[in-house]
């Protein structure tokens, strides 16, 4: 589960060895690190430990901070919800003095506090409220800069909302499941298709495959004896046999 | 690596000539003067002492080492040095021939009891750096391992102190407006002292050393001794080099903590197996901390059950240690970690309720039952209960780097906005301190969490229910209340660690179930499940055989009675008539005390 996490396949053996090893925390290599992000970006890739590595030499060189690093960093964590990788970047993302050497002005500060929203609307499930969030005017800059740039960043935003309703759902009506996905008519019903759950055509409600999260079943746990917390006795009878 | 670390040392010690230079010439006569009535104010008991822990270091004696140092030194300590500093090494060092070494390991002791007992200048905070930069230089770049030998504990200490000196010299560091004009041009000076780049490399300097971490993967698959000292060479096959390289992990595990890297943190345990048979284990201090800040990187993981795991271990540690240990000289520092994993034990225990053990739980909840209770029940007072426990049993967080001491006109700046804007500059300070910067995050973790308690005890009451009718009952919108529900199966999952796996990364692991209440929506329509747990006999028949087999064992091996004395009555009497005694010792006070008073002691 968490292995490729760990170590996504996709990951080359260079990259492996400055995430596993101290190169990792070589100045002279934030570059080859940046450049895999933006491969990352590019090709709907995620490594989450080799971005924590960037913000780790960013943490120790605050002369290395590049503000679209960080920002494209954290969109890509933003869509690991439920999973923690967010919030262990913004842990990474230490206090900056104010006269910090940049040729424009510093745009993190005003898109953290909105991406910090948006991964709260993700965490909570408000999967509607996160894309009226994402599509509204005020958030016009971070689409047409940022996240337009990140391929298949919406899909992975699904991807979050699949996750939570996969867990929690037998069966959901199109509509609220569109409402989650921000997709209606016919994208929803290629959407759905594509995931490989069935629609009932007359009613429209979609059922979702059973998975080990979405089913149920009242159990007594009967306890089982392992051997292990029995070796004191036996080693016992054996010593004074 | 090393070559850098020489340089930096080397121009410290520049600087420090320099200094001491201009001193000297100023009062060369008085200053000898001043030496001699300083050295025969040392009493003679410390200055024996000194001379027997000096021979005792040059023979490698671990055990007369080890009485010296955690006995003598903290002996004398108490009587002779608890309100000022001990002798300076320049002083004592004629007693010891001017041992370079024994100097070394001198100040380590010095300015730990300076930073433990008094308050550190900033003379003390350079001058300790460079002396473990001197200690480092010397374990690393002699030519080929050096002869000496440590206790374990010393070598913890070592390790431990010198990223509790890094930690409270960056806390102290990051105070801009209390600093001296004097510290502020020492700061901008400092270059880098106390680094975060420094100290990472002396950690990881001893574990490539050392080869720790290819020493721990042989033992793992039970390679030969003969195998093993040909993988780990010269250095790691001295204890004191392997050791300092296993120090030197959990060291970084802190280390990355501090700096609020918790992926990191733990992977760098990745070969090192939290287990009782671990050497880590061997120094209780060392063992306490790893578990600490295992416990607490999984929190900030989310992986609440993992932390739970952790900290049950170490508690139930902990509590049967106590009965032996509580003499030792660290009892009361681990007494402490514990009280503060108690407080994590019982945020994790709301967030994530388990029956893991029943007893650490119980402790937990009466020494926080109050936060607990307000956790456990969600709602609005948690999150203070959660903030207040968060606050307090949270490590140190730090900043890796320094505010701009190097640039007087920013840091001139930074001190007149803080001296200006008293009140908003409070206000705002919280959110840039990283301690509240971590705590926020959690709190945001926890805030999502907040109805969870309340839906499932809603839950609780049916096997079948409405959405609608649910959200009536808590005055909620339909659809608001079906997302709700998902964020409650999310809290019912975590990541977790299996069983079977050990020798995994510590962050290795796969999703479980964490709650027995279990529910699914069909459509609008919500079903729920409860597991339960049948009685458990089991534990209760292990611990007893357990006892009754130790109690035999004790009987057993009691020396036979002593034979009564021929005055005395014989052997069936005195049962009836020490009883008799006995009961009249109650009812008559006074009369024949001393006979029932033996008789109940």
């Amino acid at each position: 589960m968490t292995s490729e996490w760990l170590s996504p396949p996709t990951r080359s053996e260079l990259i492996e060895n400055l995430v596993s090893g101290v190169d990792r925390y070589n100045p002279s290599n934030v570059g080859i690190l940046e450049d895999y992000l933006y491969h990352q970006i590019r090709s709907e890739e995620y490594d989450c430990l080799a971005n924590l590595a960037i913000l780790k030499l960013y943490q120790f060189n605050p002369d290395l901070y590049n503000p679209d690093v960080v920002i494209n960093i954290l969109i890509k964590a933003l869509t690991a919800s439920p999973f923690p990788d967010f919030n262990l970047c913004i842990s990474l993302l230490d206090e900056r003095s104010t006269n910090a050497q940049l040729d424009e002005p510093d745009p993190l500060p005003t898109i953290l506090p909105i991406l910090k929203g948006l991964h709260n609307l993700l965490f909570r499930c408000r999967f509607p409220a996160f894309w009226q969030a994402y599509r509204s005017d005020e958030l016009d800059f971070l689409r047409d800069n940022y996240t337009v740039e990140v391929a298949g960043f919406e899909n992975a935003v699904r991807a979050v909302a699949i996750r939570g309703v996969r867990a929690t759902f037998t069966r959901i009506s199109s509509e609220r499941l569109g409402s989650y996905l921000d997709l209606s008519g016919t994208t929803l019903s290629a959407y759905i298709q594509k995931l490989g759950w069935s629609v009932n055509s007359s009613t429209s409600v979609v059922t979702i495959p059973p998975n080990p999260d979405n089913q149920i079943e009242a159990t007594i746990v009967q306890e089982s004896v392992k051997l292990p917390q029995l070796t004191k006795i036996i080693a016992h009878s054996v010593a004074s046999a | 690596m090393a070559q850098q670390r020489l340089a930096l040392w080397n121009t410290e010690e520049d600087l420090e000539e320099d200094v001491d230079l201009s001193i000297a010439i100023g009062n060369y006569g008085q200053n000898m003067q001043y030496e001699e009535s300083a050295f025969s104010q040392i009493p003679d008991v410390v200055k024996s002492f000194i001379v027997h822990f000096h021979q005792a270091v040059l023979d490698n004696n671990l055990a007369d080492i080890t009485v010296a140092y955690e006995s003598g030194w903290n002996k004398y300590t108490e009587k002779f040095y608890s309100k000022t500093e001990w002798p300076e090494a320049e002083l004592i060092a004629p007693l010891v021939n001017d041992d370079p070494i024994f100097l070394i390991l001198y100040r380590e002791l010095y300015y730990r009891h300076v930073y433990s007992r008094l308050q550190p200048n900033i003379d003390d905070r350079f001058h300790s750096y460079e002396n473990s930069c001197e200690l480092f230089n010397y374990l690393l770049n002699s030519d080929g391992p050096v002869e000496l030998e440590l206790p374990e504990q010393w070598l913890w200490d070592i390790i431990d102190e010198f990223i509790y000196q890094y930690q409270v010299f960056c806390t102290w560091r990051s105070k801009v407006t209390t600093k001296t004009q004097d510290e502020l041009i020492m700061l901008a000076e400092g270059g880098p002292v106390w680094s975060s780049y420094s100290v990472l490399n002396v950690l990881y300097s001893l574990m490539q050393k050392s080869r720790v971490n290819d020493y721990i993967v042989a033992q793992r698959e039970g390679k030969s001794p003969e195998e093993i000292a040909e993988i780990v060479g010269e250095y790691g096959q001295r204890p004191l080099y392997r050791m300092l390289g296993y120090f030197s992990i959990i060291g970084l595990l802190r280390v990355h903590v501090h700096l609020g890297d918790f992926t990191l943190g733990l992977k760098v345990m990745e070969n090192v197996e939290l287990n009782q048979k671990s050497p880590f284990t061997r120094v209780t201090a060392c063992h306490v901390a790893t578990y600490y800040y295992v416990g607490f990187c999984y929190i900030m993981l989310r992986r609440y059950p993992d932390a739970i795991r952790t900290f049950v271990t170490i508690l139930n540690f902990i509590m049967r240690m106590r009965q032996y240990h509580t003499r030792s000289y660290q009892y009361d520092q681990i007494s402490k970690t514990a009280d503060r994993m108690y407080a994590l034990f019982a945020m994790c225990h709301a967030l994530s309720p388990s029956r893991l053990d029943d007893n650490i739980a119980n402790i937990a909840k009466e020494r926080y039952g109050e936060q607990y209770s307000k956790m456990a029940h969600g709602g609005p007072d948690a999150l203070a209960a959660f903030e207040e426990l968060f606050l307090y049993a949270c490590p140190k967080f730090i900043t890796a780097n320094p505010p701009p001491y190097e640039d007087p006109a920013a840091i001139n700046a930074l001190i007149s906005a803080s001296a200006e804007g008293e009140s908003p500059t409070q206000a705002t300070a919280p959110q840039t301190d990283s301690t509240h910067r971590h705590l926020d995050l959690f709190l945001a973790d926890v805030a999502a969490q907040l109805p969870v308690p309340t839906l499932r005890s809603f839950l609780k009451l049916y096997t079948s229910l409405g959405a609608k009718k649910l959200a009536n009952f808590l005055d909620a919108d339909e659809e608001e209340l079906v997302q709700e529900m998902m964020v409650l199966k999310q809290a019912s999952r975590s990541i977790s660690r299996v069983a079977g796996t050990e020798g995994a990364s510590l962050l290795e692991g796969q999703t479980i179930t964490t709650s027995d209440l279990n529910f699914i929506i069909d459509e609008n329509m919500v079903h729920i499940a409860e597991s339960t747990v049948g009685r458990r006999y089991a534990g209760w028949f292990i611990k007893n055989a357990e006892r009754t087999q130790k109690i035999l064992d004790d009987i057993k091996n009691m020396p036979l009675p002593v034979a009564p004395k021929p005055t005395g009555p014989t052997t069936a009497a005195p049962s009836s008539q020490d009883a008799q005694t006995q009961n009249r010792a109650t009812r008559n006070a006074g009369q024949k005390v001393a006979w029932g008073g033996v008789k109940v002691a």
